[in-house]
This record gives C-alpha cells, sequence and structure tokens, in this order.
C-alpha cells in the first residue's frame, strides 16, 4: 500500500472515525483505525462491535493494500504535521511509514484481516430519507432513552418506517419522546428498527442536512450510507413495549406556558430540590402556575409564573430534571400541557407549530405517599 | 467568656480519638478469665479448624506475624502455640456501649467511628477543665475507662481528626515502644508530628497506593513535604496531590458531625462450610436482607442501591448491584432485588460460596417519592408498595416487643441454612476515616 494524502484529508478521514473507536478495549485491533486504498482514495474504518463507521477521502494511491493503525496516535501525528502533503506507505502487515515535509515517522500497526467485518448489506433493497427528517427525529427523541441495564430494550430509539411516515419514540420508562415526519416514496417496506442511540449520534454527525440517504436492513443490523460515509450498527432485538396504548387520550385540563418562563422556574427550583427524586410540586391554577420545593435537610423554595389554564387546580409533583429535559427539545416559544389527574400520565408538546412533522412527549409524575 | 490572656491559643479545636487496644482481644479476656484471660498467645476470630478469619490477636501473637483478615488455620501456622477463640460478639458491643458511655462523661460530642474507636470532640472545654493540658485529660479518661469497663484505650489528640487519628496510632503502649497510652500534638505542631510519620498511616492510602508512591520514592510524610510540588502534581495529578499535600502537613477535618448521614450499610457471612447448594444461598441471602434491612429501618432509612457480594473458595470476590428509581426499606423488595442479582452472579461463575453478604447505598430519609411508571416493567423486581411499608412497620413493633426473632419469613424457620462464622455490619457515614479491626 503506498499513497500521497492532503494532510486535511487525512484529518477529516480521522475525525469521521473517532468517536466509533473505543476508549477502552479488550481487543487491541479496535483500538486501530483501518486504512484501505478505494478506486476513490482512501476508505477509514472504526468499529465498537456495535457500530462501524467508515468514510472515504480522496487520495493518490500508488500501490493498493491495507493496514490497521492505532488510531490515538495517527490522529496525534495527524494534528501536528506541517501543512505538506502526506506520503503512507505499508513496509509489510504490520507497520506503516509515514512522510510529511522532512518528518518521518514509522508506527506499528496489525494486519488488516484482524479487523473485524461487518456483514454485508444488500442496500438495493432499502430506503431512501432525507438525512434533514432523520436528524430531525434523532434530535427529539434520543434524549429520552433509558440508560439503565435492567430493560436493554429501552436503551435503544424504535424507529418505524412506513410507506407514508417515519417514527422515532425513545423513553426510559417514565418519560417518552415521539415524533413524527411524514415521508413520499421512500423505497422498501414497512419496518420497525430498535437502534443504539450512539449510532444515532453518529449519523447525526456525520450525514449532513442536505445529503440523501440510504437505509438497508441485514438480518440484525442496520446500515446508512451517503456517497462517501457509511454506518453500520447492530440492532437490539424487540419487540419494543407497546407505547401506544400508554399515550394518554382523555386528558381533559390543558394548560400553555412560556417555554423560556417555564424552564427558568425549573431551574431555579431545582437548586433546591432533592438531587435524587428531583421532585418539584408544581400547582396549576387559572392565570398562575406555583411552584413548590420543600427538600428536608436541604431547604425549599417557592415561585410563580403567568400561565393560561383550563381545567379544576391540580397539584402535580414531577422529577424536574425530566421536565427540563422535554422543554429544552420543544421546538416552539410556548409549551402545551395536558393532564387528566396528579398520578396520571401528563402531556408535553410544542405549541403553535407550524411544521409537518408532529411532536409528543409524555411525562409521568412523582407520587407522594406516606 | 471575658477576654483572657490566655484565650487566643484556646480557639484552637481539639480533637481526641480514644481507641481500645487490642480490644477483641481485651473482651475475649474478660469474658474468659481462666482461658483465654490467661492465654498470652491469643487470636480471636474462630476456633482452630474453623472457616474463620483473624479478627483480632495480642501484640505478642502479632509478633509471629498474625494479621486480622487472614485464615485462622494459617495464624495457627504462624503462631503454633496460640489459643483461637471465637468473637465474642454480645459482649463486644456491651463493651463498645460502656466506653462510649465513660467517655461521654468526659466530652460533649462523641462519636463511634467503629466498635473501638470513638472520637470526642473537647473543643471549648478548656475553662471546664481548669485549663489542665489535654494530655492530662486524656490520661484520667484512660483511667476512668479502665476502672469502669475493664478495657485499655489509648488517646490522640490535635487540631484535627486525621491528626487525632494518627496520634492514636502514636500512643499505643505497644511492648517496646515507650508509648504512654496518650499522644497529644499541639496546635502549630502537626507538620512536625505529621514528619515522623510513613505515609502508609495516613487514612485513606492503602497498600495499592503505598506502593505507587514507593515506586515515585514517596515513603514517609518528608518525602512529599520536602519534594517540589510541581513535580508531586506532575505524579499524582492535581488533585491526588493537593489531597496528599494537605494530608502529610496534617489538615483534616476539625469539627466532628455526629448526625451526619450513613452512606452504606451492609451484612455478610462468611460460612462454616462452602455452600454450592443454591436454594440454601437463596436462604442465606434471604437471612442477610432481612437484617441489613431491620438495620435500616432501625436507622429511619430507605435505600435506591442494592448490592450483593458473593466471595468463592478460591477467594475470587465479586459484586453486583442494581439503583432502583425509588428507595425501599421492605424485606420484599430488598430480597427481590438481591435475588436477582445473586442469579447473576451465579450465571456467570458457579464456585462454590465462602462468603456471601448484601450492602445497601444511596440511602436517603426524606419523604417516600415515587415515580411513576408508564411502562411497567414486567420483568423488574417487585417494587414496593404501601401495603409492604405498612406490614413492614408493624412487624417492627412485634420485634420490638417480643425480640428480633418473633417475626420471620416462613422459609427462614427450617433451620436449612449454614450457619455463619463472621457476621459484621459495617457503615460508612460519619466518620473521617475508615474502620479498623484489631
Amino acid at each position: 500500500m503506498r499513497f500521497t494524502i492532503a494532510r486535511e484529508k487525512l484529518q477529516e478521514g480521522l475525525a469521521a472515525v473517532a468517536a466509533s473507536i473505543p476508549g477502552k478495549t479488550t481487543l487491541p485491533v479496535l483500538a486501530n483505525i483501518l486504512i484501505e486504498t478505494t478506486e476513490r482514495g482512501i476508505r477509514f474504518s472504526g468499529t465498537d462491535l456495535d457500530i462501524h463507521v467508515s468514510h472515504e477521502v480522496q487520495a493518490d494511491v500508488e500501490r493498493p493494500g491495507g493496514i490497521t493503525i492505532p488510531a490515538k496516535k495517527l490522529q496525534e501525528l495527524a494534528r501536528e504535521l506541517p501543512p505538506n502533503p502526506v506520503k503512507i506507505e505499508s513496509a509489510g502487515e504490520q507497520k506503516v511509514s509515514l512522510e510529511c515535509g522532512r518528518a518521518k515517522f514509522k508506527l506499528n500497526g496489525l494486519p488488516k484481516d484482524d479487523f473485524p467485518q461487518f456483514p454485508a448489506i444488500r442496500f438495493g433493497d432499502g430506503w431512501r430519507v432525507k438525512s434533514a427528517d432523520v436528524r430531525k427525529l434523532i434530535k427529539h427523541t434520543t434524549y429520552a432513552v433509558s440508560t439503565e441495564e435492567s430493560r436493554p430494550i429501552l436503551n435503544g430509539v424504535l424507529w418505524e418506517l412506513k410507506p407514508d411516515h417515519m417514527r422515532m419514540v425513545a423513553t426510559n420508562g417514565h418519560r417518552l419522546a415521539k415524533m413524527d415526519i411524514a415521508v413520499t416514496g421512500h423505497g422498501a417496506q414497512a419496518s420497525d428498527l430498535i437502534v443504539m442511540p450512539k449510532a444515532l449520534d453518529q449519523v447525526s454527525k456525520l450525514f449532513p442536512d442536505e445529503e440523501d440517504l440510504e437505509v438497508a436492513r441485514g438480518d440484525n443490523h442496520l446500515a446508512f450510507r451517503s456517497p462517501f460515509t457509511t454506518i453500520f450498527t447492530r440492532l437490539i432485538e424487540g419487540p419494543y413495549p407497546n407505547y401506544e396504548q400508554v399515550i394518554p387520550k382523555d386528558n381533559d385540563r390543558f394548560a400553555i406556558a412560556d417555554k423560556d418562563a417555564l424552564s427558568s422556574a425549573l431551574r431555579r427550583m431545582a437548586t433546591v430540590a432533592s438531587d435524587q427524586t428531583h421532585r418539584i410540586k408544581l400547582s396549576f391554577n387559572a392565570g398562575i402556575l406555583r411552584f413548590q420545593v420543600n427538600t428536608p435537610d436541604l431547604g425549599d423554595g417557592q415561585d410563580e409564573i403567568p400561565i393560561r389554564y383550563e381545567g379544576d387546580p391540580m397539584d402535580i409533583g414531577f422529577n424536574g430534571a425530566y421536565l427540563l429535559e422535554i422543554l429544552k427539545n420543544i421546538p416552539t416559544p410556548e409549551v402545551r400541557l395536558t393532564f387528566k389527574a396528579p398520578e396520571r400520565a401528563a402531556t408535553v408538546e410544542p405549541e403553535g407549530w407550524s411544521d409537518p412533522a408532529t411532536y409528543l412527549t409524555i411525562l409521568m409524575p412523582l407520587r407522594l405517599s406516606d | 467568656m471575658t477576654a483572657d490572656a490566655r484565650e487566643p491559643e484556646y480557639r484552637e479545636p481539639r480533637i481526641l480519638l480514644a481507641d481500645a487496644d487490642a480490644f477483641f482481644v481485651a473482651v475475649a479476656r474478660l469474658v474468659d478469665p481462666e482461658g483465654a484471660g490467661k492465654a498470652t498467645l491469643l487470636i480471636v476470630g474462630g476456633r482452630p479448624g474453623s472457616r474463620g478469619v483473624v479478627c483480632s490477636a495480642s501484640y505478642e501473637a502479632r509478633a509471629y506475624g498474625v494479621r486480622s483478615g487472614m485464615g485462622i488455620s494459617q495464624a495457627l501456622r504462624l503462631c503454633p502455640g496460640a489459643m483461637a477463640v471465637p468473637v465474642p460478639r454480645g459482649a463486644c458491643s456491651q463493651k463498645s456501649k460502656e466506653i462510649r458511655d465513660v467517655l461521654a462523661r468526659f466530652a460533649p460530642v462523641v462519636v463511634a467511628a467503629s466498635v473501638d474507636e470513638f472520637y470526642l470532640d473537647m473543643s471549648g472545654t478548656e475553662a471546664l477543665y481548669h485549663h489542665e493540658p489535654l494530655s492530662v485529660t486524656a490520661q484520667r479518661m484512660r483511667a476512668a475507662v479502665l476502672a469502669d469497663t475493664g478495657c485499655r484505650i489509648s488517646i490522640g489528640g490535635g487540631t484535627s481528626t486525621l491528626v487525632a487519628k494518627i496520634a492514636a496510632g502514636a500512643a499505643k503502649p505497644i511492648p517496646g515502644s515507650g508509648a504512654s497510652g496518650v499522644h497529644i500534638v499541639l496546635p502549630g505542631g502537626e507538620e512536625a508530628f505529621m514528619r515522623t510519620q510513613p505515609l502508609s498511616e495516613i487514612p485513606g492510602i492503602g497498600p495499592k497506593a503505598q506502593e505507587r508512591l514507593r515506586s515515585l520514592g514517596l515513603v514517609r510524610v518528608p518525602d512529599v513535604l520536602d519534594a517540589d510540588p510541581a513535580q508531586i502534581r506532575r505524579y499524582l495529578g492535581e488533585k491526588l496531590a493537593t489531597w496528599l499535600t494537605r494530608k502529610a502537613r496534617g489538615i483534616g477535618a476539625s469539627a466532628l458531625h455526629g448526625r451526619d448521614q450513613q452512606k452504606a450499610m451492609s451484612r455478610e457471612d462468611t460460612f462454616d462450610h462452602d455452600v454450592t447448594d443454591e436454594a440454601a444461598l437463596e436462604t442465606e441471602l434471604q437471612r442477610l436482607a432481612v437484617r441489613v434491612v431491620a438495620d435500616l429501618r432501625g436507622d429511619g432509612l430507605r435505600a435506591r442501591t442494592i448490592t450483593v457480594k458473593l466471595r468463592e473458595n478460591d477467594f475470587t470476590t465479586r459484586n453486583a448491584s442494581r439503583t432502583l428509581d425509588s428507595a425501599v426499606s421492605t424485606e420484599r423488595a430488598v430480597f427481590g432485588v438481591a435475588r436477582q442479582l445473586l442469579h447473576k452472579l451465579r450465571a456467570t461463575r458457579r464456585k462454590p460460596v465462602r462468603l456471601l453478604g448484601v450492602a445497601l447505598s444511596h440511602l436517603d430519609d426524606g419523604e417516600i417519592i415515587e415515580q411513576l411508571s408508564l411502562i411497567p416493567d414486567a420483568s423488574a423486581a417487585p417494587s414496593e408498595t404501601p401495603r409492604d411499608r405498612a406490614l413492614a412497620a408493624a412487624m417492627d413493633r412485634v420485634r420490638a416487643r417480643f425480640g428480633p426473632g418473633a417475626v420471620q419469613p416462613a422459609s427462614l424457620l427450617a433451620d436449612t441454612a449454614p450457619t455463619s462464622v463472621e457476621d459484621r455490619s459495617e457503615t460508612d457515614g460519619p466518620r473521617a476515616v475508615g474502620p479498623r479491626r484489631r
């Protein structure tokens, strides 16, 4: 393998795959980056076995081949190189030499065959979607996934691909976020996928809004492809819980609040809320929303903001951290909340959103007993 | 207080650490004056041939290399002439309480750091003791404890818990050391005192840390204090370097917080014989869960994190833990989670079990706040209902009146569980330093 690459292109390739390389691993080759020559230039690949990211950049290839090199060292080196073309040449299966200007390096690597391969996925059978749509779904839902090991299925984001719309749903069992976007003619048949949020993070990061994405499914894998970038990820095996049945249909108390005013009041209250339960009591009344926090051994606080509210006055307790996180992702200046009773699911939605997408979040309250 | 020429020098904090000398040995001798009382070479922890570990040993036996934590059989190989007796558990808690009561006559604040260590805050008591030197008061405390309880204590003193703790070590009247049982480090003398100490005396520097420091040429306190601070920071990182330098100068907590909340509590048993039967393990787990939950409720606390500890016959120790959404305090909830954790541990490795333990942490005494579920978790451990809590409260009332064994889960009544030789309950809360056993 021998090629010459612009320093910027080398940095671009390394940056694209950097996040897929695990910080700690028991399998040494995973700390390496795979470099292969292609017809268009050079392909960089990294994997943590859950996700596999490849990115192709232009380069002048003199002799085809491939090798793996410690990712961290190569990145450090690429950052410090002078702004000259970089000549990279393999010396046997496990060594690579690198020249840039008058600087010369030799790095120890591992044979390219040691690098784990992902199963081949046929893109021809897949879907074509707009990157902007997928990124929008990801941004508004993934925050709600569970991080607890006890329910692995909730560690994933449900992605439903239907003939006329796409939907993403994420929940940790206490709060849920769901967004729908209408699509036309994306290709393949309907499918429900449960995807790891870290894979979706990579999708958001590596595919700019304006790109068209090809998405294809293998037996247990999912792949995303744009002209220069490919992401493979393992799928989480379902079934996903029946979330439809927990969406409240008969909430009959409504509040509309200014999102920033509500968020700042919650942040103020959070300073004296318990850092374990984050409990904040909200009292909804016509025209006014009162906040109350009382944390033994810490202190208490009260606040209020004007709101529009319809329904009988009601006190309800929430995990303030959950509510704040929901508000952070609401795309409109005003937010609409609906309730049925203090121990029933509440919904939080954008108010007056002139977007073809629909967005709903659900939050379960905290019960105060004894 | 009126302006007094001597006042400024008395503004310093005055912290003492009273530490019972070879406490378990002393108590074993008190309860069995004819047997253990006459044995110079005495090991406390279990009978010969038993599976216990050394809890404490007489200074004479320690000279043979006997150390806390080693198996009884190994200890007896090192010191063949020694007598080995089990821990007189009830007598130890009784003596511990008696010692504490005597100390409370002298000090306004007494905080037990373990069964045989007590921190005393004597700050502001100067006039009460007619401005006598602290060492004189401390000697009177020793005499009173010996007269009333039959136990000898050593007392260290200084302006912080750290200095008091290390001074107590220096005060120990170990044969040949020439120490008098009291060592008070006067205000301003902390650094000079610390300079006489090895770094290993500083609480928090365990064997691993000692090894690392030794590899950097840091063995005694002066090695740290006389080194270039920038170099220490480079070696250890900013945070650790700051911590170590402060400790090396003798800077530590200068007031006691007796009512600080505990951070964890646990119960564990070492079995007489390795246990391989899964049902017996589960029964033992339930027994531990019932006991640790009784401790938990006794202190009016609830716990969010449950940990199961397993030590196998090859001395491999493994833990599994889970943090729940809401804090719990009932046997049903704790045992339910502990059982799942035990299954998880046994699923990965199924060796005979030597020790089993249950620990509770993320303790909380606030209101019971329950995060309601949107999507109920069928696979999750049974959570705690108000009914469970009412039941637990009722059982507590029965036990308070008729004794701890009055109400038991039926599965614990059949005496199928292996008997244990060691039982301890630990807390990591208020103390400035960890528990110490000898």
